[in-house]
């Protein structure tokens, strides 16, 4: 087990390092930096001595094997640069943006699953077939969504029209419910997805014959034998809708003019604040990670056969 | 233009400025007495960049100096006539080369700090000479500016090289905000921190979370306001917060759904859902030089003066305002809005014609060729630009203006690009041909501001930031904006004015479109909205109706 572990931190590191190379390469192919985006504004009149100066302090004429280790060096140390836009350091600027972000993220998965397991089972517990029809095209129907033109409906009625909930200026929780709802109902389509298939192929294997012939009910049937089986696989779903709960939150923060990360994201790329940029790779990176590492750790707990075949390995 | 264009225009003119004027002096407003009290949330479409006084001109910039500085002096936005303000009164010799300020006693910042000459001389020592140790720049609202003398404790005098004309004006601009020393001791870069900047003015920032929202709240013990404003004492509102909104559709929405009382930057397509819910819309004028196109003619494929006729002629400027804009943009007369000290109505030389167009193109060499775009020697007439973010609509413009420039075979691509891209490209001839321009500024100097090479320098000249062009200069022209900028006689220096008006279009190196306003809407129940000279909203008077 240790070994396992030991081998998918090794994994781990080498893939933030990766993800820092390659964001640093095509940051790197952009044109112009975020000096000049931000300094050579004609109603600024700096001279272009003073932006070649401006551009020294903040590193951006050196050679680029040199900004290279001096970048991936100071990462070591917790030192991700300076952000241009901001006119602050990164680590301070992430650290505002990330709490929000990581929030609205786990509160859009748990509206995702609870979205996703009630669409499944109610289509396994129903025995009216329109109805069984109707709601295996709501993952199809979710899942073409546009966060973005969800977000602006969802603010148009609930907000607007109906006055429920304040856009502008909302209470801390009051202010995360639309974004929520916005996050979720596209990620909730693929786990809803794999959930019916799972739970459809799982009804046909012969232990769901065997409990039924016992004369076992549905319900019994579906919570003991098949539950646990189905959503197995779409734990894996988990750690790789991560990036999507990511590029969600960039459409849903800008949407709902929420501070978090994805806000960050879309201004870092428009000023191209490369130092920025290149933290939220690594941080994402960091998280994905993490995330995969956990439901790694998971299967064997959630799986007793797999347990029984890492204790048979010799 | 004929005798019913022009009176059309005239009127129109008019009625954006009697609309604006309006807002102060309608006499059921004057008859309500303000309340004190109460949070304004006020949309703003982008985020600030920069708050370095001189940096006021980008309107999000501008909009957030106006409530948190004071000015030298007050331009009175109807008379356009320099009052005082902090400075209690002036006087300036013969040739403009001496100015000297009276300061207003009992005037802090909000740090504690006095507002007295010592403080006013390094403000000004900073925006007529930048700091280049920390890369604070010249503000291009002075001109020929030498040093400062401190006289006594109240009274500060400044000498400048050459006439300075401009300069009165010049410090009542937003540009010309004073802050506190402690603000000028920081280096450029970090005065996008909105709450390091300390002014005098009637709020104080005192939260900021970047790029998403600000909260200004009033200085209680704010007792400075111009001595002609009928208001004195604090400002009537406790707080405003500024939540930056880019969303069209979410500021228009909140501010109808009444959780915001004040939105910037209402598209002309969308005021018509604002006024049918009896939500006021304020367009105000912004009275300098028109939202426009500029000619970069160090570029060879415009560096022919029939080439850029011929595109002017080719395009309909009022088929643009008919399709994208409202009455509110009035179409351009001239290079500087009718509004603008010193504006000619040059009407006759702004004419649509693609037959001349299409003649001119001809005579230049440019023959069509199979695929319909004009080509000489080998090489197609094809030009390209960049969208500018801060104007209305103007990527439709731009689109507008390339399907008008096809029917005489020439062919404009419109980028909206990557902000290095944008930035980068945008100070090369060779890859933006023309480029969208307009700023704003109630002072002759205006015309200066967007032509000199130093200043903005719309048609990228030698001599500027540009290290692209390789050869274009107009002694012609930079010696006419250099007579503006010193030139002390009034009426002299509007008639040197009206002459770069003219000598721009006989060239053409401007194709104006429309007098550019900045469209607000508010909620009925927000009262005492006004701006400055040249369209930034001042909350000082601003009072909310119990709803």
């Amino acid at each position: 087990m240790s070994k396992h572990l030991i081998s998918h931190l090794f994994q781990s590191v080498l893939t933030l390092w990766a993800a820092f190379t390659i964001a640093f390469v095509l940051l790197q192919a952009l044109p112009g930096d975020a000096v000049l985006i931000k300094f050579l504004a004609s109603d600024f009149g700096l001279t272009p001595e003073q932006i070649t100066e401006l551009q020294q302090t903040y590193g951006v004429n050196l050679p680029l094997w040199q900004k290279y280790f001096h970048e991936l060096g100071a990462i070591f140390t917790g030192n991700l640069g300076f952000s241009v836009q901001a006119g602050l350091p990164v680590s301070q600027v992430i650290a505002t943006n990330l709490p929000p972000t990581l929030l609205l993220a786990s509160l859009g998965f748990t509206a995702a699953i609870v979205l996703a397991l009630s669409v499944a089972f109610l289509s396994a517990f129903t025995c009216f077939s329109w109805l069984r029809q109707a709601l295996h095209a709501l993952p199809s129907l979710f899942v073409s969504v546009p966060v973005f033109w969800l977000g602006i409906v969802l603010i148009q009625i609930v907000s607007f029209q109906l006055g429920l909930i304040p856009v502008i200026n909302p209470g801390h929780w009051e202010g995360l419910i639309l974004p929520t709802i916005a996050l979720a109902i596209p990620i909730s389509a693929p786990i809803a997805q794999i959930l019916i298939r799972n739970i459809e192929a799982t009804l046909l294997l012969p232990h769901v014959a065997v409990a039924r012939a016992k004369g076992a009910s549905h319900v019994w049937v579906l919570w003991h034998h098949v539950a646990r089986n189905a959503v197995l696989p779409t734990l894996t779903m988990a750690g790789l809708l991560f990036g999507e709960l990511l590029a969600g939150a960039v459409v849903t923060e800008t949407v709902f003019g929420l501070s978090g990360l994805g806000s960050l994201t879309q201004q870092a790329v428009n000023n191209q604040d490369t130092a920025v940029l290149k933290a939220i790779v690594i941080i994402s990176a960091a998280i994905f990670i993490t995330i995969n590492l956990i439901v790694d750790l998971l299967y064997p707990i959630l799986d007793p056969r797999l347990r029984v075949a890492q204790e048979a390995r010799p | 233009m004929s005798l019913r264009q022009s009176l059309s225009v005239a009127a129109l003119s008019a009625l954006t400025t009697f609309s604006f004027i309006g807002t102060s002096t309608n006499p059921l407003y004057a008859q309500e007495t303000p309340v004190t009290g109460g949070t304004l949330v006020y949309l703003e479409q982008q985020s600030h960049t920069n708050l370095y006084p001189p940096a006021g001109g980008f309107y999000p910039n501008g909009g957030i100096l106006n409530q948190i500085t004071d000015k030298l002096t007050y331009q009175n936005p109807r008379t356009l006539e320099i009052e005082p303000w902090v400075a209690e009164s002036w006087s300036i010799n013969s040739d403009a080369t001496e100015y000297t300020f009276k300061i207003r006693p009992g005037i802090t910042f909000s740090d504690g700090t006095p507002v007295d000459a010592k403080a006013v001389a390094r403000n000004f020592d900073t925006f007529g000479l930048g700091n280049p140790a920390l890369k604070q720049p010249v503000s291009e609202v002075i001109n020929n500016y030498v040093r400062s003398e401190v006289i006594d404790p109240l009274t500060v005098k400044f000498y400048f090289n050459a006439p300075s004309p401009g300069f009165l004006q010049g410090t009542s601009v937003i540009g010309s905000g004073l802050v506190a020393l402690s603000t000028l001791d920081l280096p450029f870069d970090q005065l996008g921190d909105a709450t390091k900047i300390i002014g005098s003015g009637p709020f104080i920032v005192t939260q900021e979370v970047p790029g998403k929202e600000l909260t200004l709240v009033a200085r209680k013990e704010y007792n400075w306001a111009p001595v002609k404003s009928a208001h004195q004492g604090r400002a009537y509102l406790d707080e405003i917060k500024y939540v930056i909104t880019p969303e069209d559709s979410v500021r228009i929405g909140a501010l109808v759904a009444g959780q915001a009382g004040f939105i910037r930057q209402l598209q002309a397509y969308d005021e018509k859902r604002v006024s049918d819910q009896k939500f006021e819309i304020y367009a105000a004028p912004t009275r300098g030089v028109n939202n426009s196109i500029a000619f970069r003619p160090d570029n060879p494929l415009v560096s022919d003066v029939r080439v850029r006729k011929a595109l002017a002629y080719a395009t309909d400027v009022q088929d643009i305002v008919d399709t994208l804009f409202s009455e509110n943009y009035p179409v351009a007369t001239s290079v500087i809005a009718s509004t603008a000290q010193g504006y000619v109505n040059l009407s006759a030389k702004l004419q649509f014609d693609p037959q001349k167009a299409a003649a001119l193109l001809d005579e230049a060499g440019w023959k069509v060729g199979a695929d319909n775009i004009r080509q000489k020697d080998g090489q197609k007439l094809v030009l390209t630009t960049y969208e500018s973010l801060p104007q209305p609509q103007n990527k439709e413009t731009l689109q507008l203006i390339a399907q008008q420039w096809s029917q005489v075979g020439v062919k404009l691509n419109v980028l909206a690009g990557d902000a290095g891209s944008r930035v980068v490209d945008s100070l090369d001839p060779e890859k933006t041909a023309i480029i969208p321009a307009m700023v704003g500024r109630a002072d002759p100097d205006v015309i200066k501001s967007n032509y000199y090479p130093t200043n903005r320098n719309s048609l990228l000249q030698k001599g500027g930031v540009s290290t692209k062009v390789k050869s274009f200069e107009d002694t012609e022209l930079n010696n006419l904006l250099t007579a503006i900028a010193r030139e002390t006689d009034k009426t002299k220096r509007l008639e040197l004015v009206g002459q770069v008006q003219n000598y721009l279009l006989d060239q053409a190196y401007v194709i104006p479109i429309f007098e550019e306003p900045q469209v607000f809407a508010g909620a009925p129940w927000v009262k005492g909205i006004s701006f400055e000279a040249v369209g930034r909203p001042s909350f000082y008077d601003t009072w909310l109706e119990k709803r």
